[in-house]
């Protein structure tokens, strides 16, 4: 089992670490530079799904990083890094406000007042022009380093984040923390009677996850190089979501499976724009009706068809 | 004999609904105290109270001379005291290991960094949790089945799984709501030796139900509840001999004819 994950690793290691040098397609890398930002943003969400909530207002907390980052170094003329710690710092610290109140609504309650924050941080946003550009946005955010400007550059970059970010969470789930999170999604009143601080681990979750999002909302503005209100709105939020529950919510590599088709997806859909939507609704809808597991589901039950079964891993 | 539970003049008001009014009563390490009493009596109502699932209007509980009125329900675990709920609580998709795991949560929680770094501490508080849950399983009887998903299994087997979640805690109390409720007759032995196999571990146990014979073939003390209130209390047999108690089960004319 060891070394078969250990295989697994390496050779995941050689295709992501390869793959850019097979083509020159540019717009190829662009796609790999979009899946690793997304995927952090995918995970870090898949974190608070696992405690049992929805959340529609994810990318308000990039939004959160994206803007304290681009502000940070464009006003303040600081570093990079400097950008980074603020947009991240600002979205935790948001979360660690907001939190213990939002968290003790469950199930769609949770989801209407986070549909709302996300409209009330994009107003906000709209709303006080002279620090955020308004609908304008800020142009010309410049790349964390120079030699970032490339797109295949960037993807490396942005994988190394991705590998923390994505093993981090994993990590978290694979902990004991991880089975308390578990806890609290199947039963939380049977969690909180075996000890387990319900509110307080949502709430650590909840920052955690946004902080994560904070940083993928930096690395974001410094690659599109562009801050705006519309790719931090609650339409956005909801592709997070859709993310996840199209790759599996049970696991975190449903949410990667997630990440990878529908980011992947538009982009080859490029010649069908008006009824990308359409098929978007399609999938989610067949997805919802034959396969609640999501991909992630399908995947396991065709390795069934093939290998004896074995008791589920933890995560 | 020591009190360990001692609940003082605890009330509960919902309203205008006098749900539990000036309850007192002690429990001993490892006595089993039975709470009887018709439907409405106010006996779960007096376990959310104890248990810190509610908050109560006046009054106080403190266990093993700590004050713990209104203590959250994690906190109160970490002073000792634990419940299980009337209808079954397990996690039915979850296999009766790692049901049993989550239970033993205080134990096997090291703290957010040691988990993540999984530091020598957090090992050996992994296995510690391990072995206790082995002899949870042990006394439970539910070694066999240990590997089966909780939702599998009979109902019987469930409750007791139920159980075994709040000892996996370690408890020096388990305050049980029904553990009987919906059981057969042979299903509702097996709980009961449970139950004395665990007060031979010198956990002390609370327990409300309705069955009648299930309470005085088990409890040390019974106390009557009805309208929220103690109504009597004593060794199970006087108690049901009691013509108040029997009033308030069987109305009036029924007491009257027994005397």
């Amino acid at each position: 089992m060891g070394a078969r994950n250990r295989t697994f690793a390496i050779l995941a290691a050689i295709v992501l670490l390869g793959w850019p040098w097979l083509t020159d397609d540019k717009f190829l890398h662009h796609v790999g530079v979009l899946i690793c930002i997304t995927s952090i943003a995918a995970c870090s969400l898949h974190l608070i799904i696992r405690t049992g909530h929805v959340s529609l207002c994810h990318t308000a907390f990039m939004g959160f990083g994206a803007y304290g980052s681009a502000i940070t170094v464009m006003r303040l003329g600081l570093p990079w890094p400097a950008g980074l710690l603020v947009g991240t710092a600002l979205a935790a610290a948001v979360a660690a406000v907001i939190g213990p109140i939002v968290l003790r609504l469950t199930g769609k309650y949770f989801v209407l007042i986070t549909f709302l924050m996300g409209e009330v941080v994009r107003m906000a946003i709209v709303e006080n022009a002279s620090l955020t550009g308004g609908s304008n946005g800020i142009f010309d955010v410049p790349p964390p380093y120079p030699f970032l400007l490339s797109n295949r550059a960037y993807y490396y970059f942005a994988l190394a984040f991705a590998v923390l970010g994505v093993g981090f969470c994993a990590r978290l789930l694979t902990s004991e923390f991880g089975r308390a999170m578990n806890a609290i999604r199947e039963g939380e009143r049977l969690a909180e009677c075996s000890g387990v601080p319900v509110i307080r681990f949502k709430v650590t979750v909840f920052v955690i996850a946004c902080a994560l999002a904070g940083m993928a909302g930096s690395l974001q503005a410094h690659y599109i190089r562009f801050v705006g209100p519309d790719a931090y709105s609650g339409f956005q939020s909801l592709n997070l979501v859709i993310m996840n529950v199209i790759g599996g919510m049970t696991s975190l590599a449903g949410a990667l499976i997630g990440t990878v088709f529908m980011v992947t997806l538009p982009e080859l859909l490029r010649g069908y724009v008006n009824i990308q939507q359409i098929l978007f609704g399609a999938i989610l809808f067949a997805t919802m009706a034959f396969l609640p597991g999501g991909i992630i589901e399908a995947v396991r039950r065709v390795r069934g068809l093939f290998m004896p079964s074995k008791p589920r891993p933890a995560t | 004999m020591t009190g360990l539970l001692s609940v003082e003049r605890l009330s509960k008001n919902f309203g205008g609904l006098q749900a539990v009014s000036d309850l007192s009563f002690e429990v001993a390490e490892a006595e089993i105290l039975g709470i009887i009493g018709p439907n409405g009596a106010g006996k779960t109502t007096a376990v959310n109270l104890v248990s810190g699932v509610i908050q109560p209007t006046s009054g106080r509980v403190s266990l093993g001379g700590k004050d713990v009125t209104g203590h959250a329900p994690h906190a109160l675990v970490e002073s000792g005291l634990v419940r299980t709920f009337q209808a079954t609580t397990v996690y039915a998709g979850e296999t009766v290991r790692e049901n049993l795991l989550r239970g033993a949560f205080r134990q096997i929680y090291p703290g957010l960094l040691p988990t993540l770094l999984e530091t020598a501490a957090a090992r050996a508080r992994r296995e510690q949790a391990n072995a206790h849950v082995d002899e949870v399983m042990h006394w439970l009887d539910l070694m066999r089945v240990e590997h089966n998903i909780a939702s599998s299994l009979p109902y019987g087997i469930q409750k007791v799984l139920g159980m075994g979640i709040g000892l996996a805690a370690e408890p020096r109390l388990i305050l049980l709501d029904e553990p009987a409720a919906g059981l057969s007759a042979e299903e509702t032995d097996h709980v009961r030796d449970t139950i004395r196999e665990v007060r031979k571990r010198g956990i002390a146990v609370v327990v409300i139900d309705h069955n009648m014979r299930f309470i005085v073939d088990l409890c040390d003390r019974v106390l009557v509840m009805a309208q929220g209130r103690e109504l009597a209390r004593g060794k199970p047999q006087e108690v049901l001999r009691d013509p108040r108690v029997i009033e308030a089960y069987l109305g009036k004319r029924y007491a009257q004819a027994q005397h």
